[in-house]
This record gives C-alpha cells, structure tokens and sequence, in this order.
C-alpha cells in the first residue's frame, strides 16, 4: 500500500506521461525529472519507456500533442434543489468519458460554453448511471453562479480527474471489510460514490451523516438502498465526533467525506480513542487546472515534501494542517 | 546476535549472506524477484582462465560451498573455446533451487518478491531499511547487492530499450541501489567511446530450437563454433560489450554457442533474421534476452564507491559486492567480492579489525588493482575479471596465475587465511 500511497494517480493510465513529463518534472521518474539514471520506486510500466513511445503511438493517430483530457458540451438538468443555492445536477457524457468516471474520487472541471479557461471549477462526481452523471454543485462562487444563473443550461465538462480521495488505493483495495464512513455536507455527494464502490466489494459499511453548512441529508436514503446502515446526526461538530469514538472499534477503514475541519475531528476522535485506523479523506484543496502544474493545490506534508494535490496520492495524514 | 541484511539476491548476495552467516550473524537476503541469482541464471560459465584461480583460492579460504555446488551442477568440465581454456559450464536451469538450499542450510532468512524502498540514516549509520510493503528491517550491518543493470530508463537511455532480461523490472520493479539511497554518490562506468554504461555480454537461444547437429555436438563437446557469413559480421559493436573477456577477434567472425543448460550465444545481441541465414539456426529464437535480436541490459550504471574492504564510503556500515563493488563481470568475481564483503560486515558489528585480502593473493591484487584503476577515466572504460582482458594479463605477469591446487592452498596458508571464511566470529 506504502508505494500506492505516494504515486501520482495518473500513472500508467491514459493520461501518462503527461505534461510534466516535457519539462522535467515527472512526480515518479527521476529520469523525467532530469536526474542522470533511474532512482524510482515504481513496480509499474516504466514511464519514461511510455514517453519514449509517446511520439511515435501519436504519429500514427495524426500527430498531436501530448494527451490532454477531453472537454465535451453538454446540456444538464436540475434533479433536486437541495437548498437555496445547492443543486443536483445530471447530464449526459459520450459512454466511454461517463465510464471512466465511474471510480472513487472522480472529479470533473466544469465551466459555461464561450466563458473564459479560467472559470472552470473542479466537481466531485456523485453518481454514475450509464452515460448519465449526477454531481452536486453549491452556487456561491463566481465560477459556479455562472453555471446556474445565466438562464441556459449548456455546460463545458473537462475530464476525467481522479485523485478526489486521498488514501483513494485503500478504497479500491479494501475487500470483505467493516468501514465507516463519515461524511459532512457537500462531502456526501462523493460519499455516495465512494459507498458504491465500497458495497462492490463484499465490505460493511456504517455511514455517519450530518447536513453540514448545506443544511440538509440527501444521500441518506441512497446509501440505506444500497446496503448500508445509516446514521445521522444534527452536527458533525457537536454531536458526530464524539459518537465516532464508540464506532471506531468494530472497523477496519475510516472515510471521511467533508471538509478539512472534518477530517481533521476524525483524526482527533481516533487519538482520543486510541485507535490508528487506515484513513482515506476527499481532497479539499483549490485547484485550478488540475494538471499538475498551476500549484494552486500544493499541500506540505509532514516529511517536508511539497505535493500537488491535484495529481499525487498521499495519506491525508502526512498532510501539515492548513 | 549481530544482524545482517544483504538486498540483491544474485551470486554476490548470495556469496555474501553465506559468508556473514558462517562468520555468525544472524542473515536476511532480500530478492525483489522470485528466484535468487540475478545473471546467473543465464550465465554459466566459471573456472575459466584465471577464475579457476580465483576459485581455489576462495575454497581454499573456506568459502567454497557455492563452487562446490557448481561443481556438482555442471554440465561440462576442463573446455576450451577461443580464449578460454579448462572452462566448466554450470546447467542454469536447475542451479537456483540448489544455491537457495545452500542458504537454508545456514539458516539464512530469504525474502523474494520483496523491494527495498529505502533507508534510515542516522549520521553515517544505516539503522534499517524499508521495504515496499512499508515494513521496516533493522540491522546491525547492509551489504548493497543490487547490481548495477538496468532498470528500463536505464537501458532505453544507454542501450537499445529494455530487451525483456532475466531481470524483469516491469514485472517485479526497478533495481534500487541501497547506496543512492544512502545519499552516495554513485561511479558510472563507461563504454570505450567514453558513453555511459555497458552492454551485457551474451545472450541464450533456446536449444530446442537448433538443428539436431548443433544440438548434439553442444550437449556432447558443450563447445559449437559457426563461422559468420561475411556479409552479417558485426563490426563496431564489441567494444561496447561489458564482457572485454568475450570482445576479441574470434567472436566478430565467428557465432560462439556454449552449452548451459540454453545455448549461450557470445554476442550481446543478434538480429534474429541475420542469425536464422545461418545454417542450423534456421528456427532460432532467444530465451533470454526475449529480445535478444535488439539488445540486451546495460550495466555498471551505479557502482558503490568503497575501500578494498569493501566498505562503501561514507557510510559506515554498509558494504558491497559484485558489479556494485567495482566495473566487474563474471560470477566468479561476483561470489568473491560477496564472500570478503559479508565476513567484514559481520567483523564492523564486532568491532574487529577489517580482513583485507593481501596482493600476493589474486583475489586481493584483484580488488586493490581494479580500485587504482578506476580512480581514473580510462580504467572507468575497461572491465576486470579473472579471465581475460587487461587483469588476466596482469595475473599472468605476476605469476598469480596457477591451475595448481595445492600451490594456490599453500599461498592461502602462507597469508595464514586458510579457513578464515569458516571461522564462526561471534
């Protein structure tokens, strides 16, 4: 798990080698980072062996670039408003773009056709069901207002991302298991992504919900369909973590879906309680371009090592708090 | 009880944990393969010219139970090809499961499939290292046996691409050097033409897939010489092989096949169509590498700085053997560098003086000769071994050159070293 646990989430997928692998700042390959010899730690296809591939694979489909993700337009449809400025969008991808985001810790950037690059914003994914795509979005923000104000429900959706959970391996590797789940307001919509896949795998699954800043539960019936004994609770804050410390016990892996603050409470109550229990958590940080390569996601972490967020796994543990 | 952890499984770790657990310690060989042996499960060829110097003097000193079991697994004895004379050809199928019965024997504890990721430091002490499954191993002395091939960056940048080898990174992961992760300045050897690295020396066919003739005269002689039609000689290419042993005028003009057990092919790699126009190879195809018609590994892309102690410098104790110790080839060298650097990592946690092997011995003018010459930039872009090249006419100068049994154990006994190797430290 240890090396899983710090590669980046993109290796010896689709998207590798990427963009940092032109300019020498590759996050596996020392060769890509412009050290002399090999000193990686990668049981994988050799990456630098993918780059050297790289030129001639495109030549033969036309020449381009590096590949960069697909951006698709799109119309989407409120299903739910959850709150005042909290809604449940759906719409619909090509097959292959909704399939490939039918995983834990799937996000997507989405933006209003003819606006500028930088009003995309990064989305977790809540639900897939064939080519239809669910996500929650909370209208405050410039970015995300623009989406929901403006009168037409035409939509630019960039994608697949997928480093939304850190501790994400834990996730896909965790079978015939006991896991709570926690999860706080906006963080129930990636929470019922990550249940899904969770009951996939044979595991028992508690989840912990409270409304959070978003005022309402709305994934709990959801989770109850799929298995899963639900419990909720009126503050995360107040109540939630201190009923946590008696959950931990009968557990194997903690999941906190949420914000920092959340997580943050989840570590504690399990100090309190004496437990050291794996952890995955979603991934809070701000992105911007979600490449790699803005920095806007860059997180410390406690062996001094600066990550990008965007691309690099971790343990949400290892992370300096904010 | 002292602990020892030697990373890197091929004959130098294996030479070494035997050798650290003779001397007492209590011994863990890691391998990130599943089987013990590295190149030796391709190579083969041992006693060869000055190696069976080398040998005597190692069984003399009481490290000989792994030629010993090389004795008793070869498949030819005393022959001679261009160059080499009284040659023995261990069978490279069967030899692994013997060594690592060996190693059990000596309640040597042998982890495969397992990676080393990296170590802890304390000032210029290793304390432990950490495995890929996070596991930390503590000990009271390392011995860096990586080796110093591959992995694939490696190969593609300096070589031709990863040619599918014995080693098999992308299926079990990269070599990771116990050294660079120590924060060592690691030595790169050197082609002749002053580029980095050097290409394995030889590649195995599958015997299957020769004719009946070729087959029979290999497993009856263990030696078949077929001329190279004129128009497929390769030129240029023999300076850039890692065994100058093998690089001289008879294996351009002529396909040298040896019999280990595969048909070992004396080139680094050989256009699979060019070979098939020779009669009797019509069906050919390699065994290893996979690719053996478009390369092979590079070498000598990491070597350990260290001492004739074999002590690697800057870290007081971590040792070091085989081709990490110094731009060697062969699995004689091999075996001798892991014998010397195992007895003295048990000899640091002891506190004892270090044994250093004295010149009038060949395994110790070895170690003190190559060392001189790769302080500098030419002798970066020779290789030493016993059996040919630049060292082998050096023994031969010296008069340390000697097929003679007892000669060779009464110089060991002159140096008063007879049996050091058994003799339990702790």
């Amino acid at each position: 798990m240890h090396n899983n646990m710090s590669h980046c989430i993109d290796i010896n997928s689709p998207y590798c080698p990427c963009l940092l692998a032109d300019t020498n700042h590759c996050v596996s390959c020392s060769r890509l980072q412009g050290k002399e010899t090999c000193d990686c730690n990668w049981a994988g296809v050799c990456v630098m062996y993918e780059k050297h591939w790289q030129p001639k694979k495109h030549t033969s489909r036309g020449g381009e670039g590096t590949v960069v993700r697909v951006e698709v337009e799109t119309e989407y449809q409120v299903i739910q408003q959850i709150n005042q400025d909290t809604y449940r969008l759906e719409f619909n991808l090509p097959d292959d773009f909704a399939k490939s985001l039918d995983k834990a810790g799937s996000f997507i950037f989405m933006r209003k056709p003819g606006d500028p690059d930088f009003y995309h914003f990064p989305v977790g994914i809540m639900k897939v069901n064939q080519n239809k795509i669910q996500v929650v979005v909370e209208a405050v923000g410039p970015k995300s207002r623009r989406i929901l104000t403006s009168g037409d429900t035409n939509l630019l959706v960039r994608g697949p991302y997928f480093n939304g959970v850190l501790g994400q391996p834990w996730i896909d590797n965790t079978e015939n298991s006991r896991i709570l789940l926690v999860a706080g307001g906006m963080g129930q919509a990636p929470a019922l992504a990550i249940a899904s896949k969770l009951m996939k795998k044979n595991n028992k699954v508690t989840a912990l919900l409270a409304p959070g800043y978003t005022g309402e539960i709305f994934v709990d019936i959801e989770l109850i369909e799929l298995g899963i004994e639900v419990e909720n609770v009126v503050s995360m804050r107040r109540s939630g973590i201190s009923r946590l410390t008696c959950l931990f016990a009968d557990h194997d892996l903690v999941v906190s879906a949420g914000p920092d603050e959340q997580h943050y409470g989840v570590i504690d109550a399990m100090a309190l309680a004496g437990v050291n229990l794996p952890m995955a958590a979603t991934n809070n940080a701000t992105m911007c371009c979600g490449e790699g390569i803005c920095g806007s996601c860059q997180k410390e972490t406690s062996d001094n090592r600066f990550i990008r967020t965007c691309k690099v796994q971790t343990n949400f543990m290892n992370l300096v708090r904010d | 009880m002292v602990k020892v952890v030697v990373a890197g499984g091929g004959w130098a770790g294996c030479a070494a944990a035997l050798s650290a657990a003779k001397a007492g310690a209590d011994v863990m060989l890691i391998e990130r393969t599943d089987l013990l042996l590295g190149t030796g499960l391709v190579g083969g060829i041992f006693r060869n010219n000055g190696r069976y110097t080398a040998a005597e003097e190692s069984i003399a000193m009481g490290g000989g139970d792994l030629f010993v079991v090389m004795d008793a697994n070869s498949r030819h004895r005393g022959i001679s090809f261009p160059g080499h004379n009284h040659a023995s050809l261990y069978d490279v199928t069967t030899m692994e499961p013997l060594v690592k019965k060996v190693l059990q024997n000596y309640n040597i504890e042998i982890k495969t499939k397992v990676r080393v990721v990296d170590v802890i430091k304390y000032g210029k002490i290793i304390k432990s290292i950490v495995l890929d499954d996070d596991t930390v191993v503590h000990g009271d002395a390392f011995i860096d046996t990586t080796g110093s091939a591959g992995p694939m960056g490696n190969c593609l940048t300096y070589g031709n691409g990863c040619a599918m080898c014995i080693l098999r990174c992308p299926a079990f992961g990269p070599r990771i050097s116990l050294t660079a992760k120590a924060e060592v300045k690691e030595i790169m050897g050197r082609k002749a033409d002053g580029s980095y690295g050097a290409m394995s020396g030889s590649c195995k066919l599958n015997k299957d897939s020769l004719s009946l003739e070729i087959r029979e005269q290999l497993e009856s002689t263990g030696v078949v010489v077929l001329p190279l039609p004129e128009a497929i000689q390769k030129t240029g290419t023999l300076d850039k092989k890692a065994c100058s042993q093998y690089a001289v005028k008879e294996y351009a003009a002529n396909l040298i096949l040896l019999d280990t057990g595969h048909a070992k092919l004396m080139t680094s790699y050989f256009a699979l169509d060019d070979l098939r126009t020779i009669p009797g190879l019509e069906r050919a195809r390699y065994e290893d590498p996979y690719a053996g018609g478009l390369g092979n590994s590079m070498r000598y892309l990491g070597i350990a700085p260290c001492n004739n102690f074999l002590k690697v410098e800057g870290v007081d104790n971590l040792f070091c053997a085989g081709e990490k110790s110094a731009v060697l080839v062969g699995h004689t060298e091999a075996i001798v560098t892991g014998l010397l650097a195992g007895h003295n990592a048990v000899r640091h946690c002891l506190d004892m003086q270090y044994l250093e092997i004295p010149s009038t011995l060949v395994i110790g003018d070895f170690i003190a000769y190559v060392h001189e010459k790769m302080a500098t930039e030419e002798g970066l872009r020779l290789r030493y071994t016993f059996s040919g090249s630049v060292y082998f006419e050096r023994m031969k100068s010296l008069e340390l050159y000697s097929t003679n049994r007892s000669v060779i154990k009464e110089r060991v006994g002159n140096e008063r070293l007879t049996d050091i190797y058994n003799t339990c430290l702790v």
